[in-house]
């Protein structure tokens, strides 16, 4: 769990330290939308980057404008101290707005602050749409990325290096399917915060190293017996962007609650479907990667995304849901209200808060909304067992 | 929301009040007065349309007709479609649908109201938008939402890829009130073969979901007939963008409003045609004598609005440029990028032309002709790529000869103020002072009138153009 824990708790972990001495190159990306398979069957390390250990924001404040959520504005200020340095490489993709917008804030950026912007730093252009035309502008923009990889790093991607990419995600994918299942059990062994470390672990570790590293923690998870959730209510975290262990260990530090489900970009989100392993490998990625429909850019897509996270939160026998979204991140904002409405006309108690990202700033006035919610699903509860 | 405001049809409200203010001018002068009275927070923006003369006159009568046509869809067994101002209602008119513009109505409501349209912004953010989200949707949207307005059949937007808050109001409108709603939905770039393509195939899918939804099939041959007025029209927009070069421009600042608030609402439509003709007609008068637009007659300054205008209660904003002596050569609202354009030579490539030969030929016309509307064309991608925001914002401030480059916009504006800064230090390098708004442009509640228009002048005095 250590290499988990130091792998989502650090920008430059052991992990990236190790992958750096061998001089191959790394590639940092910020969207679920960006296919690490493509970096990784070249021998190529992709990160997706996170916000954390941001200390100030004055470069993010400089080139970005006040209406901006604070996760990019992180991102960029990281950028600008030099913490991304490792990178060789960069691919921005229009995961939203906020987002879209690192692309000229982090190059322009890069003229006041020489060097921080890696050699290759790519635009890539994801639709919002999930079929036909949409599928197939998606399929063409992987086979550009493709080239510009191919070209910048010298490397050749080839169908079959593809697929053994695709079985070594799937590998992982599988067993964070199992660890999740781990979650729906009456007696849950692990808390959400290590299954939130290991998975956001995944998005930097190098996967061979962390399939490993997972299948020994599944063992270890398999053996455990003493029960986390006896008696705590059972939430789940669903929302905007985070990368936050605080976050999960905020609720699970009240002693009366264990997260046993997540909804976000960085949790076990697509794990629920691999990528299929026959055909032409680039389609088989762009299915997997455009159309799961989970992030709320994709939008008319409401009524799939709520019957998912519906079928989640019956699997995981939740009890409550936290909606978070970071202030001026609309799209998860309008969305949680209308997660709100339907889940609390069926019976599910939700908490929506807004916040903004960063080293916890929030934490008292969150901790008093967690703990007035908690109160409320004791009352639910109590009532339910009086009637 | 408050109880007397849900006494009231918001758009039998409106729509009575703009056909009241439309008859005005067909009144004696007493009369007229007479009225003013009882319209004190109204009086400016009538005052100023009816002083205009005939151009103001239709304009006037355009809007009452907008209201009219909401008013009476549902009588006349037409479908009402809520849309967007950067959607072309060209193709809801070819096919018989009621298009209802949202931000026209916020606009409209802005203008109009002494309290704006706080009361349904509020609202809205009451059923869960956030309040973080735009304001020009989330007034109209916030009557909608409180069923004050005229039942929406369908929703079309075209902001996915370009606005992600206004493709999100309608995304949570559309499921709110469980109506049916495709998005069309833009790549980063314009003007190469990719594309262009994709907005083709994006367009055919509408078509496809309008004609589901409404019933009518889409006929080529009255599609020809709006496409033929499109182009009479773009012919007017370019004798205006003609005139709007001349120093002094002969075009008043709320002419640029007029030509884009007209072109949303009735693209493709004869109506827009006669104020067109008619604002042509009354510029080239000025034009021959060297006349500026302004009521004084005097040119000081002029500006390139490089985002939106202002719109806040009684034009409060075109009030201010008249006093200063300012000319407004435009904003991103007004420029339509057609290929018979004065600025066609210097952005070419990512305008559009106009081919009625054949009904694939049309098509392919409205589809690129969409994807250069407001915001679709220029800020789809980064800003300081080819055919993006900055490359036509020098173009525009250079060959009209602006004096500086103004933004304007709404907090909500995620995309623009996602880049706004490194943009106004880019324009600044270009040798244009360059000024960001921080009002809302529909919500004086963000900032009020008063305070921007201190921090213009500020802006203008200590950069020395005033």
């Amino acid at each position: 769990m250590d290499i988990f824990y130091d792998a989502a708790t650090k920008i430059k972990c052991k992990s990236i330290e190790d992958w750096q001495a061998t001089g191959k190159p790394i590639v940092g990306y910020t969207c679920s939308y960006t296919p690490a398979e493509i970096f990784h069957c070249v021998d190529i390390l992709p990160v997706r980057l996170k916000g954390i250990e941001t200390e100030g924001m004055e470069i993010g404040d400089t080139y970005y404008g006040p209406f901006i959520c604070s996760f990019p504005k992180c991102l960029l200020q990281l950028a600008g101290k030099e913490k991304f340095k490792f990178l060789d490489g960069a691919i921005i993709t229009p995961g939203c707005d906020g987002m879209r917008r690192l692309d000229e804030c982090w190059r322009k950026a890069g003229d006041d602050y020489k060097g921080i912007v890696p050699d290759f730093f790519y635009y890539f252009d994801v639709p919002h749409k999930s079929e036909g035309h949409g599928l197939a502008w998606y399929i063409e923009e992987l086979r550009i990325l493709i080239k510009k990889i191919e070209a910048q790093f010298n490397v050749t991607v080839t169908d079959e290096k593809l697929s053994e990419s695709i079985k070594a995600y799937n590998k992982g994918r599988r067993m964070l399917k199992e660890i999740e299942t781990l979650r729906y059990k009456e007696d849950v062994v692990v808390s959400g915060a290590e299954i939130f470390a290991a998975t956001v672990a995944g998005t930097v570790m190098q996967r061979d190293d962390y399939n490993k590293a997972l299948a020994q923690w599944l063992d270890e998870l398999k053996n455990r017996a003493t029960s986390l959730s006896a008696g705590k209510k059972r939430l789940m975290v669903i929302g905007s962007i985070s990368d936050e262990i605080e976050l999960f260990q905020m609720l699970e530090d009240t002693n009366d609650a264990i997260v046993v489900g997540e909804n976000l970009c960085f949790g076990i989100r697509y794990e629920g479907n691999e990528i299929e392993e026959d055909g032409n490998p680039v389609e088989a990625i762009a299915r997997h990667y455009l159309q799961s429909s989970v992030c709320p850019r994709m939008y008319g897509k409401y009524k799939e995304r709520f019957a998912l996270l519906k079928q989640k939160l019956d699997a995981a026998r939740v009890d409550g849901v936290m909606m978070q979204n970071i202030r001026f991140c609309d799209l998860h904002g309008a969305e949680n209200s209308l997660f709100e409405r339907d889940l609390e006309a069926i019976g599910m108690p939700c908490l929506k808060v807004e916040r903004e990202y960063g080293p916890m700033i929030d934490v008292g006035r969150m901790k008093l909304r967690i703990n007035a919610f908690l109160e409320r699903l004791d009352a639910g509860a109590k009532k339910k067992m009086a009637s | 929301m408050r109880p007397e405001i849900k006494e009231y049809n918001y758009d039998w409200l409106m729509g009575r009040a703009l056909r009241t203010a439309a008859n005005l001018p067909r009144g004696t002068k007493k009369e007229i007065g007479h009225t003013y009275q009882y319209i004190p927070y109204f009086k400016d923006i009538v005052k100023s349309l009816v002083d205009l003369g005939d151009p103001g006159f239709q304009t006037l009568d355009m809007l009452a007709t907008y209201y009219e046509n909401i008013l009476s869809a549902r009588e006349k067994g037409k479908k009402l479609c809520a849309t967007t101002f950067c959607n072309s209602p060209v193709i809801l008119y070819a096919m018989d649908i009621v298009p209802v513009t949202l931000e026209m109505l916020t606009t409209i409501g802005s203008l109009v109201w002494k309290r704006g349209m706080f009361d349904y912004m509020d609202f809205c953010v009451e059923t869960g938008m956030p309040e973080t989200s735009c304001s020009s949707q989330r007034g109209a949207q916030g009557a909608l939402l409180s069923g004050l307005c005229e039942k929406i059949d369908f929703a079309i937007c075209d902001t996915p890829g370009v606005c992600d808050t206004n493709a999100n109001a309608f995304a949570f409108l559309t499921e709110y009130l469980n109506i049916p709603f495709f998005q069309l939905n833009y790549p980063s770039s314009i003007g190469d073969r990719r594309s262009q393509k994709y907005h083709v195939d994006d367009y055919k899918g509408m078509i496809a979901f309008a004609e589901a939804q409404s019933g009518n099939r889409l006929d080529y041959d009255r599609l020809a007939e709006v496409l033929a007025e499109v182009d009479k029209q773009d012919a007017l927009i370019a004798d205006l963008e003609d005139m709007l070069m001349l120093k002094p421009t002969p075009i008043n600042p709320i002419y640029n409003m007029m030509l884009y608030g007209g072109r949303f609402c009735f693209s493709g439509h004869p109506q827009y045609t006669k104020l067109l003709e008619s604002m042509v007609t009354s510029a080239k008068e000025k034009a021959i004598t060297g006349v500026s637009g302004l009521k004084n007659g005097k040119e000081n300054l002029r500006i390139y609005m490089s985002y939106i205008d202002h719109y806040t209660a009684d034009l409060n904003f075109f009030h201010y440029l008249e006093e200063r002596g300012i000319a407004s050569v435009g904003c991103i609202l007004s420029k339509n990028f057609r290929d018979n354009s004065p600025y066609a030579d210097a952005l070419a490539g990512s305008l559009y032309g106009i081919d009625t030969t054949s009904p694939d030929a049309m098509l392919d016309s409205l589809a690129q002709m969409n994807a250069r509307l407001p915001m679709v064309r220029s800020i789809r991608g980064p800003y300081d790529k080819k055919g993006m925001w900055l490359e036509e914002s020098l173009t525009f401030a250079k060959m009209y000869q602006a004096d500086c480059v103004i933004y304007n916009g709404t907090p909500g504006c995620r995309n623009t103020w996602g880049m706004l800064k490194p943009y106004a230090r880019d324009i600044e390098k270009h040798g244009y002072p360059c000024h960001i708004m921080n009002d809302d442009a529909f919500d004086d509640r963000v900032e009020s009138w008063e305070a921007t228009r201190e921090r213009l002048d500020e802006f203008f005095n200590i950069r020395g153009l005033l």
